[in-house]
């Protein structure tokens, strides 16, 4: 990384231009990732910076999945070296279960609480697959792209991930209420 | 079509991913196939549901440390020719003197005010959370001590964890070219950077502004100017405010 020609200010500017209009999406997938808003933001900021110094790597094409898979490995790279693994579950749901705290109004709502909650409770290769998909809204193409699989593999995959989160949005959904899989 | 491929275009069919020919093919064969059907209608109801969920929009927090490293990298590579470079250091070395010649005749006395900008980039260092507190401690009796020696005055600390607002630790910044004690609280997930130092001006009762997302609280209270910082909402930051006059109150 260190032989990485340094950013100079043109450089920065342009960066300003293309990348950071997807800082949400940024912020957004590492929230899911990391399923910790403060951890999130160090992600997406570092995710960002990293960006900036890969910049010169970026040959046109789509910036999104360009960023979200630098964000990935970010947050691969900093658990590896805080040796921090996954938080427990349990926590992880009881925390989604506490119901809207006054900042975050815009996940009122029971139904939109236990969807929230069933996919923090996923796994981490069916969650994020599954936020590509359905959260970012990217093609098959783009997933490919920031998982690094082939396609077929993100076709298969993506099978598994909806079969699990049916699984969970079961144990939380009336299903015949929610028209859910009754697989 | 039989079913089996049926079902195997069932997600790329829900995902906008088959061609236009396989698309009208895929639906030609659903009408022949209730079990396929079913599961078409199952997939988009989850597809529905995982749409209504919420967007969370990046914190204006996180967009101003990202703008601030952007600034700061731009900045620290602007070119620069020798010749300007020079006048530039000379002109910095005057204005050090003026600080300094400014702070003894006014920051003292409370006179000469912090400028927002440097109160935001306090706010700033200790919300990344690396580096937040140079003493870290709940306990009033570690932090105070702390700053002597590093400070000219002794600031009033105290934990205000029954209110909401638990002290993590403080550190020493410069506002204003002035060494200053800064106090750091945490409420909820926010933190609070306060900024403290004495005055002999009169009370005068916390006014609580926005700017850039941020609530900026400033007021004067038992001799002391305070200034506090956070991402927290407005109405927060004026109880923030009152919990600590409060306690600096119960304690005279």
């Amino acid at each position: 990384m260190s032989e990485t020609p340094k950013p100079d200010g043109a450089t920065v500017e342009r960066f300003r231009a293309v990348m950071l209009p997807h800082l949400d999406a940024v912020y957004g997938f590492a929230r899911w990732l990391t399923r910790d808003p403060v951890v999130a933001q160090d992600v997406a900021q570092e995710a960002m910076l990293r960006a900036l110094r890969y910049f010169h790597a970026f040959r046109g094409g789509e910036p999104k999945p360009w960023l979200l898979r630098i964000v990935r490995n970010t947050w691969t790279d900093m658990r590896a070296k805080s040796g921090a693994n996954d938080r427990p579950l349990e926590e992880i749901e009881d925390r989604a279960a506490e119901g809207p705290d006054p900042e975050q109004s815009a996940l009122a709502g029971d139904r939109r609480r236990h969807v929230a909650a069933a996919l923090a409770a996923l796994p981490a290769e069916a969650r994020e697959i599954l936020v590509l998909r359905e959260v970012e809204d990217c093609s098959y193409k783009h997933i490919a792209a920031v998982l690094d699989l082939p396609i077929g593999t993100v076709m298969s995959r993506l099978a598994r991930a909806r079969e699990k989160l049916a699984v969970e949005l079961r144990g939380r959904l009336g299903r015949s209420e929610h028209g859910l899989p009754d697989m | 079509m039989d079913c089996p491929t049926c079902e195997a275009m069932v997600d790329a069919y829900l995902d906008g991913e088959l061609s236009a020919s396989d698309s009208a093919e895929f639906e030609r064969a659903l009408e022949a196939c209730p079990d396929c059907r079913k599961r078409l209608e199952a997939g988009r109801a989850m597809s529905g549901l995982l749409r209504e969920l919420p967007l969370e929009p990046a914190p204006d927090l996180l967009r101003a440390r990202v703008e601030r490293e952007l600034r700061a990298i731009a900045g620290a590579l602007r070119p620069a020719a020798p010749g300007r470079n020079m006048r530039w250091m000379a002109m910095a070395a005057s204005l050090i003197v003026a600080v300094s010649i400014g702070w003894v005749g006014g920051t003292l006395t409370g006179r000469v005010g912090p400028g927002d900008d440097e109160l935001v980039s306090t706010f700033m260092r200790v919300a990344s959370s690396e580096h937040a507190v140079d003493v870290a401690s709940t306990d009033r009796h570690t932090v105070k001590p702390w700053f002597a020696g590093r400070i000219d005055y002794s600031p009033p600390v105290h934990d205000l964890t029954s209110a909401g607002f638990p002290l993590e630790g403080g550190r020493v910044d410069v506002v204003g070219g002035r060494k200053v004690s800064v106090l750091v609280y945490r409420h909820n997930q926010h933190r609070i950077a306060l900024s403290l130092w004495p005055s002999s001006a009169a009370d005068v009762p916390a006014k609580v502004t926005m700017r850039d997302g941020f609530s900026m609280a400033e007021w004067r209270h038992a001799g002391f100017e305070m200034h506090a910082v956070s991402d927290i909402a407005p109405a927060e930051m004026s109880a923030f405010a009152a919990a600590l006059d409060k306690a600096i109150d119960a304690d005279r």
